[in-house]
């Protein structure tokens, strides 16, 4: 069997800084499993150091204790961190989409059934200073974006010690989904505080139109000189459209600077940096060369023009 | 209860503290699972397997999940060997448990050279031929026909100073007969077994699943297999065995003992259950009392 080799090959001494350094294993119960959208449900487990530690983008691996079938975690993002009656760091909340073996089983798990859970994995956002974040999202793309967007405007702070919030004066989110059923959770970003815009593929919510075309006529209002930051999370080719417009906008000199963050999903199966599936295409030391990086431990955020789409 | 249990186990001549050991990939460099699981507490520790020159890996999708298994396609993706000696053997060797290095070579002049170099570091125990990895050319045929097996660990023994293992493929008719040239060209023990290949389709797509098609299938669905292969190499070949095939509770390491094995190691339960490795340590005085047995060696080949 020949495998299948790319031609570009060369070392990499980076795979070597980058660990699960404070992950958690933890044997927790299903809390609360509700319905918030068609096939999407919204999962919170007891998870207090994970809720401690967490910061946005950031996310954990989950199984069914106790079973073979399915047998390997599934990579979630943490969509909200739920604290105490004395503001402790509590509860960690899943928003998943019923879609495979795994997130079928997950759906049909009453109160109680047992959860095994480890992380918080992976990079999570930077949340360097910034005048707007754009959270351009698809399908179930919005599930790392409530964190994010609530650290940015400053109403919520994250991780262990907590990182500096209230870092960016605007906070929009365009959301798209196929159509109105499949939009979940709009109140929480609107109740955050964020300027919403909804767009469906079937035009029964918001406007009819894609989200990267949306993010494209929302840079263009936006004066030159605003320092711009777009997040984005969603299917591979929604991603790589938005990564195209905010290039595009960042070269035009009559709209503001633009960078990208882009959250890859990638099939996992450990999350911790040990198994080396979960790699993406990423370039290093010029345009021509790249390296396969674990998204677990060196993403899931990568830089936009990082990626070899 | 008193504390008369010896955990020490012996593999040619390889001692280990006890026989919990990680299988190689599974494990990283075994730095990513230092916050994870108390890493110097396992019998040994099995780096990723390294090879001459660094490998940029297969194509996704690597992994697959199957029924109650996952097949992966990694294609041996590591750094190679000078990035390897530079920047995790400093680490591995801190550790101060057994580190046993794997390697993999396309011919036996890069095994025997391969297992030379790091064989001669300081603070590697030992190291693990891998003889049978699916997912690249060239290796697996040392683990499918036994001169082939004898040779290229006959010319590792005489090159390296210290003990050699040899990972063995399921993919065979006989494997006791390859577990038999290992022995003839003086392996201290034989690795059984690495994953069986198969393959997971798409048919929608007219795809396979892997970006590699094929690839080898680990977890609890291949423990059969691997208890069938341990058992059957005891029974013929006069060798020590390292049990691997699905292991992740303490019920499937007792069989791969009574089976024949005289340690084993953990794989992809690691991936899915990542402090598993030191949980089966921790129980493993407990099963072996309920048998009232005083040392793992009493169990070994005791199947009746």
């Amino acid at each position: 069997m020949q495998p299948n080799m790319p031609s570009e090959s060369h070392a990499s001494k980076l795979h070597a800084a980058h660990y699960a350094d404070r992950m958690k294993q933890i044997h927790t119960t299903v809390e609360q499993n509700e319905l918030v959208g068609e096939n999407t449900f919204r999962l919170r487990i007891a998870a207090k150091p994970i809720a401690a530690m967490v910061v946005p983008g950031q996310f954990v691996m989950i199984r069914l204790a106790g079973t073979n079938a399915p047998l390997i975690g599934r990579a979630l993002a943490v969509y909200d961190v739920v604290r105490d009656a004395n503001g402790e760091p509590t509860w960690i909340d899943l928003v998943y989409l019923r879609k495979g073996v795994m997130t079928r089983a997950l759906s049909a798990s009453a109160l109680g059934t047992a959860i095994t859970v480890w992380g918080p994995l992976g990079n999570g956002f930077n949340n360097e200073s910034c005048d707007r974040l754009i959270m351009a999202v698809g399908g179930i793309g919005q599930t790392p974006m409530l964190t994010l967007g609530r650290e940015a405007v400053g109403t919520e702070t994250y991780g262990d010690p907590a990182r500096a919030n209230r870092w960016s004066e605007n906070v929009e989110l365009i959301y798209g989904a196929r159509r109105k059923s499949l939009l979940a959770g709009v109140d929480d970003f609107r109740s955050a505080g964020f300027d919403v815009t909804l767009c469906t593929d079937d035009g029964s919510e918001g406007v009819k139109e894609l989200v990267p075309n949306v993010l494209a006529a929302r840079l263009a209002e936006l004066p030159a000189g605003e320092r711009v930051r777009v997040a984005t999370c969603g299917p591979e080719i929604m991603m790589e459209k938005v990564a195209e417009v905010c290039k595009a906008a960042d070269q035009s000199e009559s709209e503001p600077s633009v960078t990208c963050d882009v959250s890859m999903e990638t099939p996992m199966a450990c999350g911790i940096g040990i198994c080396f599936s979960c790699v993406a295409k990423i370039r290093q030391d010029g345009p021509e060369q790249w390296d396969y990086k674990r998204t677990c431990v060196e993403g899931p955020i990568f830089n936009a023009k990082d990626i070899c789409w | 209860m008193p504390n008369t249990t010896s955990l020490s186990t012996t593999l040619g001549r390889l001692t280990l503290k006890n026989p919990i050991m990680v299988a190689s990939g599974t494990f990283g460099y075994a730095r990513e699972m230092q916050e994870v699981v108390d890493v110097p507490r396992l019998g040994a520790v099995l780096p990723k397997t390294i090879t001459a020159e660094p490998r940029v890996g297969n194509a996704p999708w690597r992994t697959v999940e199957t029924s109650a298994g996952l097949l992966n396609a990694i294609g041996l993706d590591n750094d190679g060997v000078d990035a390897f000696l530079e920047n995790h053997l400093p680490y591995l060797r801190s550790l101060g448990t057994s580190i046993v290095v794997s390697v993999a070579g396309r011919t036996t002049d890069e095994f025997v050279s391969l297992a030379e170099r790091v064989g001669n570091e300081e603070g590697v125990s030992a190291i693990e031929l891998n003889l049978s990895c699916p997912n690249v050319s060239g290796g697996i045929d040392f683990g499918t026909n036994a001169n082939s097996c004898r040779e290229v660990v006959q010319s590792t023994r005489d090159r390296c100073k210290v003990p050699v293992l040899a990972k063995l493929t399921p993919n065979v008719t006989r494997i006791a007969e390859i577990a038999q040239g290992a022995a003839d060209g003086g392996a201290d023990a034989v690795c059984l077994i690495n994953t069986v290949l198969g393959m997971a389709i798409d048919w929608r797509r007219k795809k396979t699943m892997l970006g590699n098609g094929m690839g080898g299938l680990s977890g609890p669905a291949i423990k059969p297999i691997a208890l069938r292969c341990v058992h059957q190499v005891a029974s013929a070949v006069d060798i020590a065995i390292i049990g691997i095939g699905g292991i992740a509770t303490i019920d499937d390491v007792m069989e791969f003992f009574v089976a024949g094995a005289s340690a084993v190691q953990i794989g992809t339960a690691n991936y899915y259950d990542p402090t598993v490795s030191t949980r089966l340590i921790d129980e493993l005085p407990a099963a072996l009392q309920e048998i009232e047995a005083t040392s793992v060696a009493e169990v070994v080949r005791s199947l009746g």
